[in-house]
């Protein structure tokens, strides 16, 4: 992948910049190369560049006023949330700055009236249901790193989680932004009732990656808990019958809160990392969760036994109480984290398919993986078909990591081909740029363009993310495990 | 291609529009083109039933859409269906049915609303319009549901956004800004949605004797518990002559519908119940129908009256309700959709309202009045010109000759 060459004259201006910053936001500037390192990427790791300088503002004025003093100087701007992000949403720029929200970390108002939180971008994902649980509420989208992202991240990349089968995405639960835009100008959209009237901006801005703007401020959307919740662990011998089970499911008008699939090499590699308690020698294991009222909960949990039973489930067990809950679920969030004792290194895919074609596209993988010579495991939200396959390899051996690459892409490239698309939740960024043209033609992509170009005619915000600005060089989608260590190594990856 | 000299439809009676009428994505293109050369203006309609909704349209010509007709795929197993995008919603409906499935956003029929025959419309003026129903509150609206598009921008050229999959964050969601878009943005050819198992059971509970605050009071209290209510709706006295209720009483009542299982309705019932401690409950059999008409607006279809629809933030519907004393209206969305007739003059009666509007923090939609009186409401939407230079400027990248349903939005978008 290439990145667009860096601007000389910005860059010869780095230390009047700098001062620029300095005097604009006193003490709030980051450019010492030990601070700077901090930034040099997000969690997609195997991507490095440091920034000119990292801006903290402390409210949404001063992301205004760094945005307009960017557009001034033609400055390329990056925003940053926590850097969990999975496809270099926030790799910097040599020659531009990163604005960091994480300072911004208020809760400003919780609402339950209107069943909505109003917060800044810096408040974590995790905190926002942790401010309204005692009362009975939770925020739903729920990604992996929910301790560490930022719901600014989370709007900027439209995060899913778990248990978005059936609570949907971040767009879907998100009322309102205040959007700073290229050049500092604010802007409100959305709010507290439910109607926008007019375009739906705040529909395109979600998930537009730093693209478009800066959400300074977002209102989200409160549940309440659903009084139960209950898991089952049911096991299979084929990958075919769990894909099968997947289907009858949804088939019979079941959404559950959350269906997971891993197959046996993960499982295994799980089982022998944290012992879970999987059952042995199954080829594919599905976690099953129901939520609602008990009634509806149990009735649900009756229907997804039976139908398990008819596609041959060869284990079936509901979790007796919320411990062995929790156990049920460390063991698939612990997956990610899992493969580094059995490879050094991981790549992480993230396609979506139709979710009749998981039997398919599991075989096409094990042929690849033949193919390539390496070896790879699954773990993936089957209830919407999002695949994360992982790819096993040593990147200290001679070649490994181009073939894993090559592996990535050419599963990337049969989601699309099967009807599928190149991200279900990571992003584009910098990861998956490259292959946008398998999926979108010129014209799809000219028009997405146009909209960036029309709000950004500049481009100054989050440059060579999502588009090709080269012709299709292909490169790959993946998050890099080097020495079998995360990036974020401790947050739990699902 | 057909092009007519004059309209032929009953939904352009009176006019000498011209009236284009693609049938394939690639004609359109074409004529999207060939008007963007003469710098034709284009009003798109599928089935013309939302036609006299707010404001209107001056255009050269008129782009009809319904030949772009058919389910493309369905999906059942995917819970997923893709259909161009002048198909009746009928046409979808019932094959939804047999597979016990339907459309997320429970779309509305506002036809009579206009002195159009019910069950008219298509699946690309019902997301153009978004004409979300009861069940928006529980399910989201048309944008929660519409996963992927074809259309035609300014430039004449055909181009997709989105996907057909259920879970998808690849690029821009174009998908999200073209409903409700009203088709400023250009002409939808084809749209692919994500659909919803039919609920199996549903049951329909009116609390009578309400008034104004209390009945809101307690829908905003019952959206609030994890019942998931898939419609809530507040109907005061001044409108229940109008819904089949029977004896009405002296006070408003609270029509509130939960949906699941037998034993899942069984326990909502039972929490509802207990919600509702002293208050009396009945069960409607006809409740569904209840609903859909209120829904439809179709309780103000045959008076001379002016409608308007009010989106609020359910916390201030009671002092909304209290502002609106003396008017025609009743709420949906657990207080969080005003439907409001009028019968004073148009723009006067929109000055009241919009004060209590601000107020509430909301958003007011003028559905139905005189063509003149629509055409002088000054539409606006919340967050002010801001806002409305950023729609300008989206639209500009759409749409740079400003072809496509030309002040259909607001004044000059």
């Amino acid at each position: 992948m290439q990145l667009a060459p860096p601007d000389p004259s910005i860059l010869a201006r780095r230390d009047r910049i700098i001062a620029d910053l300095q005097r604009l936001l006193p003490g709030a500037i980051v450019h010492e190369p030990a601070g700077l390192a901090t930034y040099d990427s997000d969690a997609l790791s195997a991507y490095r560049q440091r920034p000119l300088a990292c801006a903290l503002p402390a409210n949404k004025d001063e992301v205004s006023t760094l945005l307009a003093y960017a557009a001034e100087q033609n400055l390329p701007v990056v925003p940053r949330g926590a850097g969990t992000s999975l496809s270099g949403g926030a790799l910097p720029r040599p020659d531009g700055i990163v604005i960091g929200l994480a300072r911004m970390n208020r809760i400003l108002e919780i609402d339950l009236e209107n069943r909505c939180a109003v917060v800044e971008p810096g408040v974590t994902n995790l905190a926002v249901t942790r401010a309204v649980e005692g009362d009975g509420f939770y925020y739903a989208p729920d990604p992996s790193s929910q301790v560490a992202c930022t719901i600014g991240g989370n709007v900027a990349e439209n995060s899913g989680g778990l248990h978005c089968l059936k609570y949907g995405i971040t767009t879907n639960n998100l009322l309102g932004v205040e959007l700073a835009l290229p050049g500092g100008e604010r802007v409100r959209l959305g709010g507290k009732a439910l109607a926008l009237g007019g375009l739906d901006l705040l529909g395109i801005v979600t998930g537009s990656e730093g693209l478009l703007g800066i959400a300074v401020e977002a209102t989200l959307r409160l549940r309440p808990r659903p009084p139960v919740t209950r898991t089952l662990l049911v096991a299979f011998d084929t990958v075919a019958a769990a894909g099968r089970c997947v289907a009858d499911i949804i088939g019979a008008g079941i959404i559950p809160a959350a269906m997971e699939f891993m197959d046996r090499r993960a499982a295994d590699a799980v089982e022998s990392y944290c012992a879970p308690g999987y059952p042995q020698h199954a080829e594919a294991i599905l976690i099953i969760e129901l939520d609602g009222v008990e009634g509806e909960v149990r009735d649900g949990v009756a229907r997804v036994e039976h139908i398990a039973g008819t596609c041959g489930a060869s284990l079936v067990r509901l979790a007796a109480n919320e411990a062995e809950r929790a156990r049920i679920w460390a063991g698939r969030k612990a997956a990610f984290a899992a493969t580094g004792k059995i490879a050094p290194d991981m790549l992480c895919m993230d396609g979506t398919i139709p979710r009749r074609a998981l039997s398919d596209m599991l075989a096409a993988i094990a042929a690849m993986s033949a193919r390539y010579g390496l070896a790879f495991c699954n773990v993936f939200h089957a209830g919407d078909g999002n695949l994360h396959p992982l790819i096993l390899f040593d990147a200290m051996r001679e070649g490994e990591l181009a073939r894993a690459e090559a592996f990535g892409a050419e599963i990337l490239t049969l989601c699309v081909k099967m009807g599928g698309v190149l991200s279900g939740e990571h992003g584009i960024g910098v990861e998956k740029r490259d292959l946008m043209g398998a999926m979108f033609d010129e014209e799809d992509l000219a028009q997405q363009q146009r909209l960036k170009c029309a709000i950004d005619p500049k481009r100054l915000l989050n440059p060579d993310k999502v588009f090709p600005t080269l012709s299709a060089c292909v490169e790959q989608g993946h998050m890099h495990v080097s020495g079998g260590r995360l990036p974020f190594a401790n947050l739990p990856r699902f | 291609m057909s092009v007519a000299g004059g309209c032929l439809l009953p939904i352009c009676r009176g006019s000498d529009m011209a009236v284009l009428r693609p049938s394939s994505e690639h004609e359109l293109a074409e004529m999207v083109r060939a008007a963007a050369a003469d710098r034709h203006t284009l009003e798109i309609i599928g089935a013309g039933t939302k036609r006299a909704l707010g404001r209107p349209v001056r255009a050269d010509a008129c782009l009809d859409l319904s030949a772009l007709r058919g389910i493309i795929s369905y999906d059942a197993e995917e819970l997923v269906l893709c259909a161009a995008s002048g198909t009746p919603l009928e046409e979808i409906a019932a094959e939804l049915a047999a597979h016990r499935q339907c459309l997320g956003f429970d779309p509305a029929d506002w036809g009579p609303l206009f002195g159009v025959p019910a069950r008219g419309g298509t699946i690309g003026g019902a997301l153009a319009a978004d004409v979300s129903g009861s069940r928006r509150l529980l399910h989201g609206a048309a944008r929660e549901h519409l996963l992927g598009i074809r259309a035609v921008n300014g430039w004449g050229k055909a181009y997709k956004a989105g996907g057909k999959v259920v879970k998808n964050v690849t690029g821009f969601d174009i998908s999200k800004l073209m409903c409700g878009s009203l088709g400023i943005l250009g002409p939808l050819s084809e749209v692919t949605l994500r659909l919803l198992p039919k609920p199996e059971h549903s049951a329909c509970l009116v609390v009578r004797g309400l008034e104004p605050e209390q009945g809101l009071h307690l829908l905003g209290r019952i959206w609030r518990e994890p019942l998931e209510a898939s419609a809530l709706v507040y109907l005061p006295n001044a409108v229940l002559e109008h819904f089949d209720l029977g004896g009405s009483g002296e006070a408003g009542l609270a029509l509130l519908r939960v949906e699941g299982s037998t034993e899942a309705l069984n326990d909502k019932r039972m929490r509802l119940r207990a919600l509702l401690e002293s208050l009396r409950v009945e069960e409607l059999a006809h409740g569904d129908q209840l609903l859909t008409a209120a829904a439809n607006g179709s309780v103000f279809a045959s008076a001379a009256l002016d409608v308007w629809r009010m989106t609020v933030p359910p916390s201030t519907s009671a002092e909304v309700a209290a502002a609106l004393v003396g008017t025609l209206w009743y709420a949906d969305w657990a207080g969080g959709l005003f439907w409001i007739a009028t019968s004073r003059d148009t723009l006067s009666a929109a000055a009241g309202l919009e004060r209590i509007c601000a107020r509430a923090q909301g958003q007011l939609q003028l559905l139905r009045a005189d063509e003149g009186q629509r055409r002088g409401f000054p539409a606006r939407p919340s967050g002010g010109q801001g806002v409305i230079q950023l729609m300008r400027t989206v639209k500009s990248a759409f749409d740079p000759l400003a072809l496509f349903n030309p002040g259909r939005m607001y004044e000059g978008l």
